[in-house]
């Protein structure tokens, strides 16, 4: 009520017509300069993203502070909630138009992208059924100058599948007949002629009994022996790894890894850091506090900058490769983790402090006896959840060249590759699950 | 060795005046209790005398060394003479018990091997005897958050035993307590004064302990001195200057 003799509603409504200026006539400092520069800026933005239709409701805004500018004057103040929530409204209709929300409309080829990744992730490659190659040779003659007159029957151990050509004898174009047994039944079989070039001359199938035959014509002129093999690969029992589970497996184990070495190195940094930048550690002098200031603004800045920023920047210094991945996860990291381990170390209790240095010790005594005792299972905490962050990040920055998991994963997805990309994303997700879990179990221990 | 403190003031940079023109001699072998509201400035007091808070003005004397104008090294040797007790224990939580005992030795031993935790025998068997003589030698290897706050404040007592101090400075080490196992530490101080003859200072914030314990108490009020005498001394009109008018007297047994 002091203000209502003080300042003349009218004139602080006319004054009001400047957004602000009302407010600073009330001696509403704050408010004032919040109105003199959001207003004006508000609508430049929605006219900068060409939603001139959305100025009205800033309009209203403006309405509202001259009324708010006469509330003042009159001693009063109004609620600006209401004005946030229409601001808030107003924004998030922008923001809808600018990101071009809306419900898209596939082409069949997207349909079928997406189909295959939904399909592999429901049936990821993992493993397949053991498959057994079974082979059996027989041989026959062309005869002519050079070639022997008789042939030596092929030797052949107890149990194994046998191959007879029949007739033994052929000139170039004769018909040969094949015909095997003791094979696993009901199997794709391939029959060869073996030879310099391996020649496919016929493809069969083994019946229930494990017996094949099949029949070709000779393409052979030159006199000789010649061998025939059939080859059969038999499904058996048991089931073995799948070609994209080897080829993904040891690149996972190589995103894991270099998330640690990542890891590692950041902190082999960040440690020493640390302690210059803990505030209750560096407030002694004008000296310490200026270290303190400068290391905390290094781990800002290295925090401040994305890790694929860095992981661009280290495959054009060093290649594409786990190396340039390994380097962008140590410089984001020495910022990541740098603050949190200074933190850890400001929210220290300060009495074993005091009361270690009122033993006589020196200051590495104390930061040794005093700080490190009470940081370093928090330090175990952060590094294992940096780690953890890492794995995650390590996939990202694959995407870009920084090698593991995701350098193999962007190369499946660009040869459309779909069943053998859900293969590796199923992976990726296997392990930062576990990770993520085992690292909360043990941040749990030893908390 | 007398404990000498002349005029000693200390101003906090937020301009509160914690302890003003304060002096006072006390010789060796006093058990000396320091009484006054909380905020009266015996904190400050105390920790002035060991430079945990550094003094604005005015000088500390231990014995013929001034302890204001020591440099950084010397300061730590003749803090390896005062042995220093927290109302809040101030141990290290997660270390062991025997690693807070033998930390009291700190100021003792080069760095190097002290920061491998590497202690010499006789330190060993020291900790050993004062955890023994405070009753804990059980519990050496159980980590210090083990413990109970009267079991926690006798360690503090054996870590500052390890310094073989001449003076201890007691900062309201049985605040935390409850009236029991308040007099067990306080008895342990008693020793400590009677049987080893070290100079006590030792913050209180009951008047009915400063009888019971001490040779002398002084007053302080707002940061200034006032009262130095017997406990038999303080009668009711001392006891308001002390602790202002609307104070009354609780008797804790």
């Amino acid at each position: 009520m002091s203000r209502s003799g003080l300042h003349s509603a009218f004139i602080a409504g006319v004054l009001a017509i400047l957004p602000g200026f009302g407010h600073f006539y009330c001696r509403e400092w704050q408010r004032g300069l919040v109105l003199l520069l959001g207003v004006p800026a508000q609508a430049a933005i929605l006219y900068g993203v060409g939603l001139m239709w959305l100025v009205i409701p800033v309009g209203l805004v403006w309405v509202w502070s001259i009324w708010d500018a006469v509330c003042l004057a009159r001693g009063g103040k109004c609620s600006a909630v209401v004005v946030c929530l229409l601001l808030l409204g107003v924004n998030l209709a922008a923001a809808w138009q600018v990101t071009q929300v809306h419900v898209p409309k596939l082409e069949p080829e997207q349909r079928n992208v997406i189909r295959q990744i939904l399909l592999g992730l429901a049936k990821p490659d993992v493993a397949e059924r053991k498959t057994q190659e079974q082979t059996a040779v027989g041989k026959y003659l062309v005869p002519g100058v050079g070639a022997p007159s008789s042939l030596t029957p092929v030797k052949r151990a107890p149990g194994e599948p046998t191959l007879k050509v029949s007739p033994t004898r052929a000139r170039k174009g004769e018909r040969l007949t094949v015909v095997g047994s003791g094979f696993a039944p009901n199997a794709p079989a391939e029959i060869i002629l073996l030879g310099a070039d391996e020649v496919v001359v016929a493809e069969t199938k083994t019946d229930s009994r494990g017996r094949l035959s099949a029949s070709f014509a000779n393409p052979r002129y030159i006199p000789g022996v010649y061998y025939v093999q059939a080859r059969i690969s038999a499904t058996v029992r048991g089931w073995q790894l799948s070609d994209t589970l080897k080829d993904a497996a040891p690149r996972m184990i190589e995103t894991v890894y270099l998330a640690l070495i990542g890891t590692a190195l950041s902190v082999l940094v960040a440690l020493p850091m640390s302690f210059l930048g803990a505030r209750n550690l560096m407030s002694g002098t004008a000296v310490l506090r200026g270290v303190y200031i400068l290391v905390r603004t290094v781990f800002t800045i290295l925090r401040s900058v994305e890790v694929l920023i860095f992981a661009v920047i280290a495959v054009a210094a060093v290649g594409i490769g786990p190396f340039a991945g390994v380097l962008a996860l140590a410089i984001h990291g020495i910022g990541a983790v740098g603050k949190l381990y200074s933190e850890a170390i400001e929210s220290i209790e300060h009495g074993p402090i005091e009361a270690i240095r009122a033993t006589g010790a020196n200051d590495i005594q104390v930061v040794a006896y005093a700080v490190v005792p009470q940081v370093v299972p928090q330090f175990i905490a952060f590094t294992l959840y940096r780690w953890d962050i890492n794995v995650r990040m390590a996939t990202v920055i694959g995407l870009v060249g920084g090698g593991g998991i995701g350098y193999q994963l962007i190369q499946y997805m660009n040869l459309l590759q779909w069943r053998q990309a859900a293969t590796a994303i199923w992976l990726i997700a296997g392990v930062v699950m576990i990770m993520d879990y085992a690292s909360a179990v043990i941040r749990e221990r030893i908390g | 060795m007398t404990l000498r403190i002349e005029h000693l003031t200390k101003v906090y940079p937020d301009g509160t005046v914690a302890l003003a023109d304060v002096s006072l001699e006390v010789p060796k072998g006093q058990f000396v209790a320091v009484i006054g509201l909380s905020g009266a400035g015996k904190s400050t007091f105390l920790r002035c005398i060991n430079r945990l808070v550094e003094p604005t003005s005015g000088r500390v004397w231990l014995g013929d060394v001034e302890v204001t104008g020591a440099d950084p090294a010397q300061l730590r040797l003749i803090r390896r003479r005062i042995g220093m007790i927290f109302q809040q224990f101030n141990l290290v939580k997660r270390c062991s018990v025997m690693t807070n005992v033998l930390s009291g030795r700190l100021g003792y031993v080069p760095t190097l091997p002290s920061l491998l935790y590497r202690f010499r025998p006789e330190d060993l068997s020291d900790a050993r005897a004062n955890l023994e003589r405070v009753g804990l030698l059980e519990k050496a290897h159980q980590r210090a958050d083990t413990l109970s706050g009267g079991q926690q404040q006798r360690v503090g007592i054996a870590r500052a035993l390890m310094q073989k101090p001449e003076l201890i400075l007691a900062d309201e080490p049985v605040a935390s307590l409850d009236p029991a196992t308040a007099h067990v530490v306080l008895d342990e101080l008693e020793r400590m004064n009677k049987q080893d003859g070290m100079t006590i200072l030792c913050n209180l914030h009951f008047l009915s302990l400063a009888r019971r314990y001490a040779d002398r108490v002084i007053g302080l009020k707002a940061g200034r001195l006032v009262f130095d005498g017997t406990p038999d001394e303080i009668d009711d009109a001392r006891f308001k200057e002390i602790y202002g008018e609307e104070a009354i007297r609780v008797e804790v047994a």
